[in-house]
């Protein structure tokens, strides 16, 4: 050891600890922070430790920070002399023979490699690793690192944190040298003030000008402190920095005492980071040891000290004022200012106090200069900021990036976008301090003005992703709850008021709010920002305020309809399957009943809830499955096809009869009133049969020969056979629906004629009208859309086909329209514009479409349809796609590349979406909205013009089966409601006696699975592709449920 | 021109609510000119009657009986008036809300009774887990604080509002 | 004696000392601006921010006790916004603990009484908490009910700025937050009160009193406390 007193000493450190950084022999550095350790590097470094010493190798072995992808830890340096250093992945204590194999023949296992560094940039030095291993990527070349620029973290995860000597190496204290030879800090100051350096704690003021308060302040004693009482849930930076790199924080703290004349320095750090606080104890005895830090320093005659205090764990004591008071050896409670720190801080005395993160920009600043800061960054906040990234993204950890970086490049490009194909709803950014903003937002630029203006803050860090599984009233008594439960106290709006908004939101997620709580919620917020004392109180509202300003409709979900859509609010949920399923069936107690063997009551539950479940048992997208809980075991519960196995069952067995007869029994005694449904489709029918079931007198109205609509006219029959249908057709019409068919309203029969003939109309046409791209050909015969073509094919009607068709358009039509033409004897080629895991069709339907010989062309957006001298079509040039900036929905947006493919067709089939009739909605003279659906109120279903109501896809646009039904049951109930002036819709369900306890052991076996008519037999023929569950394999998948219906105190 | 209907009622409290009500004096017979009273611990009225003008609430929620001729009270009347701080605030009735009602029914009636030690259970309307104002359970239009409120604001109140008007009770009353 | 400032209440021009907070020179001005955790002669601290004023050119509302008066400052005592945050604030303090006033043995002499019919309160639009509170009635002259409590904090300041012993201060946090005799020790046990009143004088409400009043009894005397510690300096 070597205390650095001169120029020739310094060199002599950093020579010695760059031999360390880049030995002459292969060195290994176990990535051991807080994430790495947690992960298992402890081990990972014991088994290196021993595998080395048992072979006796001369490789040397080191410990250091955290990379920042906490999502891949515990992660791995290795450095061969010449090579580049590789980063690698997920290394367990097992892998470290094969790791020094590798090492010890020149090369590293390629399979856990996550990158390659040639060179680093620590800012204060550069550091030439070596070339080669260009299979593994360049770590700029991973997602997770596109874009970063490491100022702050310039050191973690490279260094050994706890050897003061690989710092030096890498120019560490070289700042400081030279501002203690420079003796200028007059000039220091400027220039920290010229990098217009922030604060990082949040609030964002300047650093250099409160530098200079604290410079200017006259006293024979002032103190530094380093406020690292990191505690927003969900933000780790200061920690990892500490861990990774403790002496950049000590040196920046060292510049800033010399410069502003205090000679104290104070770190406040939380005692729940243990590591960081060992690391800082002993790079403080290190920084001693090498006259960095203490009596005369670096031997120009200046004293600094430096020490530790651990905080206790009070979030309030990382206020600037209640942290002083906290040092002072009282309560951590925060006091008015002014007076300000500056003037009477710490014990009295002029202090100056800053965020970790911020002391960590001091250094790079003094070397590189005020102008390399300022060019990073936007124009009024200059440099970087780590985030932590967490919640619902698939790579999370901590990201340094320029401020004003827009939220999306973080969440989708960073992050990798929510899990499980989720689409993510909003992003929390400042912690419990901060707000959330909403996905539709996320071009926003990530820095202090920006986030502001939209209710938020940047805060310390803090950047937490959320999907749609998340309820945004449930975040904000989330984060209401921690910021009541950290409150000191003190002052009255901050001690009851959030305590009041508490209050508030638990009514929110009982299901028990009114209107009036929410205005009351918004006031209360407000006077709870407007007057708390201190910081704490003053943004404790934001995370209510954003989210009532950006999702307010989700709390007028929770008030008016008594739903969350996200299923989180226990209390407004039955389980979460019935909470995602739009017709809201029973889901566990149709599997319990049948599993219990009552098959019988299990079909009328089912049918209770849903009088098609046969059709849906096959069409139906299953939003169900995508929020079941069996998936934290295996795979959800497959409840869609055991519904269709139970009406088949019954369908087939001669007690439908029998089952009808139960149901027509449920039906409440005529009410007189007369309702028209106008559509037979999904919506109406469902409509049509509970309003017949309520007892009102129904009549269906429909264009068409026969009930069904896309179900009978789009649907081809190798997914839905059309005696299926007619089956479940039946039982409506049993129950005493009218139709009317071949009469189109609008047309055959005028608004105003319906209006007079009955009490109640519900309007459901949905979305018959293909919509259509404009491109040049496309009035050439053989272009064809697909709508019109599905119908013919359903009518049987002969259509003019050619041998080679090509589908645009990537949803559930398209992917219909290609299987029924290969049916045709076509060979199809399907042309989508963005990737496959973009299409919003079925996955399952795409998969079968690829198994029969669709070719599939991905990144294609059509260009032209060329046609021959007959009129007809030669080909369709298309346009290669690169996928370009996240859009708002959160996909990359295709960007043409000029380069144009052609393919030789006779047919091009247009799939491109479907739109509502738009003359017949204008000539009804309801109120439109600009996307061309009918406007009604969300919980009603009214229109503009009194009794008339509509839904489905003429209200929503184009969706799906389920979705339209769920709207059609909503509808009768609603149209029941004002009718009746009751509620009266729960009177139609029968008791059923089921067992309503969760299993004690469910069932262990997997998800079954359907089975499929083999792909080169089926596309033969339009029968049935998919055969439904067997008998055995429903009853397994019932006994699968784990039951999140079931509540305490129920049996 | 028909007498508007004013219906008054005595849930938990202690009837000073109506004693103060009785001491209006003279006003009550500028009260009665314009007004019946169709309901209330003053009138021999077995249910309360339907489309009642003004309704005069003494007294906390307690019981469930309470709670529901409470709401009884706000489907029939047009104006309701929490009169008096346990009908406002809970006040005296609300000072049981920290003890588990059973442990309080047992202190009282077992360990308190000299005989027939026994929680009665029949006859009886079950108590609330807590007593509270009546705006926790139903909106309330006009309060009048006081323990009880002063004669002067009650009449003044009662005047204003059959003369159609919300009076302002800010400078009447004395709040807590 | 420092230099005079000259600053605006409510459009009134007042002089008052340098060093003056705007409390005082509204007060100079003949404003009462309410306050429940202020006393003229103690620290002030902020805590009931009740005081919050409207000052010309700054977006945000300032607590008048702890904020300096500046010389050429405008303020607005009263307005719209402030009523209706003020009178949430008292809501607040009576929903917080159980002020079951008509029982109170400062019925009628309670300041927080006071200003609740001086700005219109006349219900509590908040849930009321009934939190289960003790009364500490171990002190053979005084008793402290937590019922009644505001954390005002004024007992606190009075007995150590002014009698010197620091017997009070509170414990905990947030709703949690109690008035504690010395480290938690019942009143009665306390080795450093010196049963001089000063706290039960200075209590806004019916929390600290003397024993042997009935409800209404209690009129207290917070003016005297006052003027003892102003002409003892305090508060500066």
């Amino acid at each position: 050891m070597t205390r650095i007193a001169d120029l020739s000493t310094f060199n002599t450190v950093h020579e010695d600890g760059l031999a360390k950084l880049l030995p002459p022999r292969p060195r290994i550095a176990v990535g051991m922070g807080t994430c790495g350790t947690g992960h298992g590097a402890e081990g990972v470094f014991h088994a290196f430790s021993a595998e080395i010493g048992n072979r006796g190798l001369g490789i040397s072995l080191a410990r250091t920070g955290c990379f920042g992808i906490c999502a891949e830890e515990p992660l791995v340096n290795v450095w061969i002399p010449g090579k580049p250093l590789v980063i690698l992945r997920k290394v367990q204590p097992h892998d470290a023979g094969a790791i020094l194999d590798a090492i010890t023949s020149g090369a590293v296992p390629f399979d856990l490699a996550l990158c390659r560094i040639e060179e680093w940039d620590h800012i204060t030095a550069h550091i030439k690793y070596g070339t080669g291993f260009e299979e593994i990527p360049l770590w700029s070349d991973v997602p997770f690192f596109k874009g970063q620029k490491k100022i702050v973290l310039r050191h973690c995860g490279l260094i050994s944190p706890g050897d003061i000597e690989e710092y030096i190496a890498v120019g560490g204290y070289q700042a400081l040298y030279k501002v203690l030879i420079d003796g200028n800090p007059v000039g220091v100051i400027e220039q920290i003030k010229g990098s217009k350096l922030r604060g990082r704690g949040g609030a964002g003021y300047q650093t250099g000008i409160k530098w200079e308060f604290l410079r200017a302040a006259q006293a024979e004693q002032k103190y530094l402190i380093c406020n690292a009482d990191e505690g927003d849930p969900g933000a780790y930076m200061n920690r990892n920095e500490i861990e990774g790199d403790p002496h950049s924080l000590l040196e920046g703290m060292i510049i800033g005492g010399y410069v502003t004349g205090a000679t104290e320095g104070i770190i406040y750090i939380r005692a729940e980071y243990p590591l960081a606080v060992h690391r800082l104890q002993s790079a403080i005895q290190q920084a001693r040891d090498y006259g960095l830090l203490g009596q005369n320093i670096l031997g120009r005659g200046f004293d600094f000290h430096v020490s530790l205090v651990e905080g206790a764990g009070a979030f309030v004591c990382g206020e600037e004022t209640a942290l002083i008071r906290s040092l002072e050896g009282k309560a951590g409670r925060p006091a008015p200012r002014p007076p300000y720190p500056a003037e009477k801080g710490l014990y009295g005395k002029p202090t100056n106090i800053n965020n970790v993160e911020t002391w960590y920009n001091i250094a790079p600043i003094i070397i590189k200069g005020a102008s390399w800061f300022t060019d990073t960054g936007s124009p009024r906040s200059s440099g970087t900021k780590v985030f932590s990234l967490v919640g619902k993204v698939n790579s999370t950890g901590l990201v340094e990036m320029p401020l004003g970086t827009p939220l999306k490049t973080f969440v989708y490009a960073i992050g990798g976008g929510a899990p499980n194909g989720k689409s993510v709803k909003a992003v929390q950014t400042g912690g419990p301090s901060g707000g959330c903003i909403p996905q539709e937002m996320l071009d926003t630029p990530v820095d202090y003005e920006s986030l502001a203006a939209l209710g938020s803050i940047m805060g310390s860090g803090g950047m937490v992703v959320m999907d749609e599984d998340n309820c945004m009233v449930d975040v904000a008594r989330y984060f209401i709850e921690f910021t009541h439960s950290e409150s000191c106290g003190k002052c009255v709006p901050c001690r009851v008021g959030l305590d009041k908004s508490l209050a508030l939101l638990n009514r929110f997620t009982r299901g028990a709010a009114t209107v009036q709580d929410l205005a009351m919620l918004d006031e209360l917020s407000r006077m709870i920002r407007d007057t708390s004392l201190c910081g704490l109180g003053q943004t404790a509202p934001n995370p209510v305020l954003t989210t009532m300003r950006h999702f307010r409709h989700e709390f007028e979900d929770h008030i008016r309809a008594h739903r969350c859509r996200a299923g989180v609010c226990q209390d407004l949920a039955l389980s979460p399957c019935e909470n995602s399923c739009p017709l809201h069936m029973n889901i566990p107690r149709f599997l319990e009943l049948y599993k219990e063997d009552k098959i019988e009551e299990a079909f009328l539950s089912v049918v209770l809830d849903n009088p098609l479940p046969a059709s849906t048992g096959r069409v139906c997208q299953h939003p169900c499955e995508n929020r079941c809980r069996r998936v934290g075991i295996d795979e959800a519960v497959n409840m869609r096809e055991v519904h269709r196995y139970i009406a088949d069952a019954i369908y087939a067995s001669n007690r439908y009869p029998a089952l009808i007869e139960q149901v027509r029994a449920r039906m409440l005694p005529p009410t007189g009133k007369r309702v028209a449904v106008v559509g037979a489709g999904p919506t109406g029918l469902a409509c049509a049969y509970y309003l017949a079931l309520l007892g009102h007198e129904t009549t269906v109205y429909d264009g068409n020969a026969e009930a069904g609509g896309m179900l009978r006219y789009v649907l081809p029959d190798y997914r839905l056979p059309k005696e299926v249908l007619r089956k479940e057709l039946e039982l409506i019409e049993a129950i005493g629906v009218k139709f009317v068919f071949n009469t189109q309203v609008g047309r055959d029969l005028s608004l105003n004629e319906i209006d007079a003939a009955y009490d109640a109309v519900f309007l459901s046409i949905g979305t018959w009208k293909e919509a259509w791209v404009y491109l040049p050909g496309t009035e050439l015969r053989g272009v064809i859309p697909a709508l019109p073509f599905l119908e013919s094919v359903a009518k049987n009607e002969p259509v003019a086909l050619g041998k080679t068709v090509a589908v645009i358009g990537g949803g559930n039509a398209a992917i219909d329209s290609a299987r029924t033409a290969l049916r045709l004897g076509s060979g199809v080629t399907i042309i989508y514009r963005r990737e496959r895991k973009d299409m919003p069709a079925i996955p399952e339907e795409t998969e079968a479409a690829e198994a029969e010989g669709a070719e599939m062309v991905f990144l294609a957006a059509p260009h032209r349809i060329i046609g021959n001298a007959a009129g007809g079509v030669q080909a369709v040039e298309v346009v290669r796609t690169t996928l370009g900036e996240f859009d708002s929905s959160g996909r990359r947006r295709p960007v043409p590349t000029g380069e144009v493919i052609r393919f030789e067709c006779d047919t091009v089939i247009l799939a491109v979406g479907e739109t509502v009739d738009l003359d017949f909605v204008k000539a009804s003279g309801l109120k439109i909205k600009e996307a061309g659906t009918i406007e009604v109120d969300r919980y009603t279903l009214e229109t503009s013009r009194d009794k008339f109501y509509a839904g489905g896809d003429v209200i929503s646009g184009a969706s799906n089966v389920s979705n339209a039904m769920g709207y059609g049951k909503k509808a009768a109930r609603k149209i029941d409601d004002r009718l009746m002036g009751a509620h009266r819709f729960g009177q139609l369900l029968p008791e059923f006696d089921y067992d309503k306890s969760p299993p004690s052991c469910p069932s262990g076996s997997g998800r079954h699975r359907v089975s499929e008519l083999p792909a080169l037999e089926r596309v033969k023929t339009f029968a049935e592709a998919v055969a439904g569950l067997s008998p055995v394999e429903a009853m397994e998948e019932a006994c699968r449920c784990l039951r999140c219906d079931a509540r305490n105190g129920d049996n | 021109m028909s007498k508007a209907k004013i219906a008054t009622c005595w849930l938990d409290g202690c009837s000073g609510c109506h004693m103060s009500l009785l001491d209006l004096d003279e006003t009550l017979i500028q009260v009665a000119r314009k007004a019946d009273i169709v309901f209330g611990p003053l009138v021999d009225a077995q249910e309360f009657p339907e489309g009642v003008d003004v309704a005069l609430v003494e007294g906390a929620v307690s019981s469930y009986d309470d709670q529901r001729l409470l709401q009884t009270i706000r489907r029939r009347s047009q104006v309701l008036v929490a009169l008096g701080d346990c009908a406002v605030t809970g006040n005296v009735s609300s000072m049981r809300n920290g003890i588990p009602v059973k442990k309080l029914l047992e202190r009282i009636y077992v360990q308190g009774a000299a005989e027939a030690q026994a929680v009665p259970s029949d006859g009886v309307p079950g108590l609330l887990k807590q007593a509270g104002p009546l705006h926790e359970t139903v909106k309330v239009d006009l309060h009048i604080p006081g323990c009880p409120p002063k004669p002067d604001a009650i009449g003044f109140a009662v005047l204003e509002l059959l003369e159609g008007r919300k009076p302002d009770m800010a400078s009447k009353v004395k709040f807590g | 004696m420092a230099h005079q400032i000259s600053i605006r209440i409510d459009g009134k021009l007042v002089k008052v000392s340098a060093g003056s907070s705007i409390l005082d020179a509204a007060l100079a001005a003949g404003k009462d601006i309410p306050a429940l955790c202020h006393m003229k002669g103690l620290s002030a601290v902020g805590a009931c921010r009740l005081c919050v004023v409207e000052l010309a050119g700054v977006g945000r509302l300032l607590p008048a006790c702890t904020t300096p008066a500046a010389d050429g400052m405008s303020v607005t005592t009263v307005s719209q916004k402030l009523t209706k945050y003020r009178r949430m604030i008292l809501e607040m303090l009576f929903a917080e603990r159980n002020h079951v006033c008509s029982v109170c043995v400062s019925n009628n002499h309670c300041e927080l009484q006071a200003l609740a019919a001086r700005l219109g309160v006349t219900n509590v639009r908040f849930a009321y908490s009934y939190p289960k509170l003790s009364a500490d009635t171990s002190h053979p002259r005084f008793v402290l009910d937590h019922n009644r409590c505001i954390l005002c904090t004024r007992c606190v300041r009075v007995c150590a700025e002014l009698e010197g012993a620091h017997v009070w201060d509170v414990m905990s946090r947030g709703t949690g937050s109690r008035l504690v005799c010395d480290m938690n020790q019942p009143w009665g046990a306390s080795k450093g009160c010196t049963s001089c009143g000063k706290c039960v004088q200075a209590c806004p409400t019916g929390a600290l009193a003397e024993k042997g009043w009935c409800v209404e009894e209690m009129a207290k005397q917070p003016a005297r406390v006052s003027r003892l510690a102003v002409i003892r300096g305090g508060g500066q």
